[in-house]
């Protein structure tokens, strides 16, 4: 099993809008997966290319100050969105999981 | 008989130790310079390795072969059309699964690619061990571990580099494969590309160009639409590219891109084995107070706090040495030209080359110098990202992100590293935009002139208010650049690297050709400067030029006319503002202290303010152009003239 990493087809299209919400209202230590990004074409491909592809888990590990920037972890990488970017990432959140 | 000249390029992910091993590899002997036309920055060096001469190119550290900014452009174009003998590919044993992402678009322009597997010590830290064996046979691709730190690995992986080339090791690549639906249409075009624009398919591989034109890349439509058939492909690769997106409901690029991660993520999940859970190490304590939203404040004004103070208490104290040891040389020189060349031309190279360089020595390289030491301490450390990290939201306020603190912060040291420095902003707009606000903050030259004549004859309170005023004026200005240049602000995506021990090594290395570069970039421009102000001096055209200023620095300044002097010749060198200051008053029997509160103020302000200095400007018009270097001149020139007659009327006003 790849889990969230299963190539995207036809069939499990990740664009189903029900459960999906923006990354920046995910808490620090919770799990996401990544829906979609909306944005203009340059964004959303430069975040497939640091690796925010539709259904990879990304986990916040912390929110920064001052309404500032997120920093999340996406495939064994650290990575910091700005709060704008952020706000444009689409994730499923994955509550259970929120703890570990 | 194997040819024995080889050119190796060394790519990957930043922060992966690529400068590391490029270090190790060609020690001092290094060429930092530009691609040619770009400001891309390029390192190459020599190495001697079993009677071969090997030409090491160090490539810029990015993320994708996608056109997404210069350094991606630049590198894919060097790999396909210089084509050299072998790119060692270094891979984060670390993060193996991004690393890999990359490692494929290099397969894809079918590169002759070896991986240099490293910082595995790191990623046994992390509890990850990679099974090197499993993942050559995976990539068709020899892999070597290596500790680039320690220099660990290094002979195996040139050894490595020969015996491929002389054919004893045989490159077997995997070929990246897609998903049905895109694949059918990859090799449709692939089809198409070969047929129909075969002079381009010498350089870039068919099969690349089909899937560049299927992510919509826009450089590579560009190259292809040059060819008499190109329009066709180009109609048809759209057509495809629509389809795919109609399929997957998402942009091209981006259904491509998760098919290489995935790709990615199956291959490292095989050769990862992961021994221990990561332990909590010292690096994520560190990392946890550093960009603490509370704690990590303090903790940033503390490290910069203490960067300025070392700097000038070492640079001080080396200064002050050296000062003392080419004046009595100047001396010595100056007498032995005198026996034989007319006063004029003596003087001409005295107090306009020599003077330039010494003053170059004595006065900038000791707080330069130290200034590349800490700087480079703070880039390996990785310290530099979680201080991007905490300035972020207030950078937006200026129209950039939290990556633009970093060249702003070097600013205090000196603006000519900090112009550079504004390359690691994404866009054109960003880089001018950093640009313009890194010339206003006061280098160490100008902190010289307010602590030296505010600072010490009105007090410390005055001379911080100047540095408060510089603060608010460089917000203020960039706010109004940020909305007056077209185009729209581009958020923060930045790798945030774990903390690494720095290697003193590599850190005396990059403080090396920093040095290297800023004499080059420095040197000529200052004793170009000084001989034609001099020139301009002796013939008497400088007082020419003091009664036509007058006016204005009189009238609309308030301050004395001569000291239009020092402020034409800080254009030079900013510190050496001061020195002429006490000179020219001399002349007229007075001191500095005869100067009034207001004048010592507001003639700081204007030194603060207007143009850099030459080499600042020099530097600006290599990163911007010429055009948009002298713009920046104009202005603040214009508004320290402006700023500096507004502060001594208001000034005059309260007192």
């Amino acid at each position: 099993m790849r889990g969230g990493n299963k190539r995207p087809s036809k069939k499990d299209n990740p664009r189903n809008m029900k459960d999906v919400v923006s990354l920046t209202s995910l808490r620090e230590g919770e799990i996401g997966v990544v829906a979609h990004a909306v944005g203009g074409f340059g964004l959303v491909r430069r975040l497939a290319e640091m690796g925010l592809t539709p259904g990879v888990k990304v986990k916040v590990l912390r929110r920064g100050p001052f309404h500032g920037p997120f920093q999340i972890e996406v495939r064994g990488v650290a990575l910091a969105l700005g709060r704008g970017v952020a706000s444009r990432v689409f994730v499923r959140p994955l509550r259970m999981e929120s703890s570990g | 008989m194997a040819k024995r000249r080889l050119r190796i390029a060394l790519a990957g992910n930043a922060n992966v130790g690529k400068s590391v091993i490029f270090n190790q590899l060609t020690g001092l002997n290094q060429i930092v310079g530009n691609w040619p036309g770009k400001t891309v920055e390029r390192a190459e060096g020599p190495l001697h390795f079993k009677g071969y001469k090997i030409r090491v190119i160090d490539l810029p550290g990015i993320y994708s072969l996608s056109a997404f900014s210069m350094e991606e452009i630049v590198s894919r174009d060097y790999i396909a059309v210089e084509k050299p003998d072998v790119i060692i590919n270094v891979v984060d044993a670390s993060a193996l699964e991004r690393n890999l992402y990359f490692t494929f678009q290099l397969l894809e322009l079918e590169a002759p690619v070896i991986i240099d597997l490293n910082q595995v010590d790191f990623a046994a830290k992390k509890g990850i061990r990679i099974d090197a064996e499993k993942l050559s046979e995976a990539l068709g691709v020899p892999i070597v571990p290596t500790v680039a730190i320690t220099g660990s690995g290094m002979n195996e992986m040139l050894s490595m580099v020969i015996a491929v080339i002389s054919g004893e090791k045989k490159l077997k690549p995997l070929k990246v494969r897609y998903g049905k639906e895109i694949e059918k249409r990859v090799e449709t075009l692939e089809k198409l590309v070969s047929s129909k624009l075969p002079q381009l398919c010498m350089v870039y591989p068919a099969r690349w160009v089909a899937v560049k034109l299927l992510e919509r890349d826009v450089d590579v439509a560009g190259k292809v639409k040059n060819y008499e058939k190109g329009k066709e492909v180009l109609d048809r690769a759209e057509k495809l590219a629509a389809e795919l997106e109609k399929i997957h409901g998402e942009p091209s690029p981006v259904v491509i891109a998760s098919e290489r991660y995935a790709l990615a993520n199956e291959i490292a999940k095989e050769v990862t084995i992961v021994e221990a859970p990561p332990r909590i190490g010292l690096e994520q304590k560190l990392d946890a107070m550093t960009t603490h939203k509370i704690l990590g404040y303090p903790i940033l004004i503390m490290v910069v706090a203490s960067m300025f103070v070392l700097i000038f208490i070492g640079g001080n104290f080396v200064s002050a040495g050296l000062e003392f040891l080419f004046e009595n040389l100047l001396l010595y020189v100056e007498g032995v030209l005198s026996s034989f060349l007319p006063e004029i031309a003596v003087e001409l190279i005295n107090k306009g080359v020599l003077a330039g360089v010494v003053a170059g020595i004595t006065i900038a390289l000791p707080y330069i110098v130290p200034f590349y030491i800490i700087l480079a301490l703070l880039e390996d450390s990785g310290y530099l990202p979680r201080a991007a990290f905490l300035m972020d939201n207030l950078m937006h306020k200026i129209g950039l992100h939290g990556k633009a603190f970093i060249p702003l912060m070097l600013g205090y040291g000196c603006n000519v590293p900090a112009c550079i420095g504004c390359r690691i902003m994404e866009t054109e707009r960003e880089r001018f935009l950093a640009g313009f606000v890194v010339v206003l903050i006061p280098c160490a030259a100008r902190t010289v002139i307010i602590l030296g004549l505010v600072g010490r004859f009105i007090g410390l309170h005055a001379a911080l208010a100047l540095y408060a005023f510089d603060l608010v004026l460089v917000f203020i200005l960039g706010r109004i650049a940020f909305k007056v240049l077209p185009g729209e602000p581009v958020g923060l995506i930045m790798e945030m690297p774990p903390y690494k021990k720095p290697s003193i090594r590599n850190i005396l290395m990059k403080t090396w050709s920093r040095t290297k570069d800023f004499i080059y970039i420095a040197l000529p421009i200052i004793v170009f400067g000084g001989v034609t102000i001099e020139a301009l001096a002796l013939s008497g055209f400088m007082d020419y030029i003091i009664e036509v200023a007058s006016p204005l620095i009189n009238g609309w300044l308030g301050l004395p006319a001569v000291t239009g002097i020092p402020l034409i010749f800080g254009i030079l060198r900013k510190e050496l503002a001061l020195v002429l200051l006490g000179n020219v008053l001399l002349q007229q029997g007075m001191v500095l202290q005869d100067l009034t509160a207001i004048q010592m103020i507001v003639f700081s302000l204007v030194t603060m303010i207007y143009i850099p200095c030459i080499a600042t400007i020099a530097t600006c018009a290599r990163e911007f152009r010429w055009r948009k270097a002298l713009a920046i001149a104009v202005i603040d020139i214009a508004l320290a003239l402006f700023l500096g007659g507004l502060a001594y009327r208001l000034l005059s006003l309260v007192t």
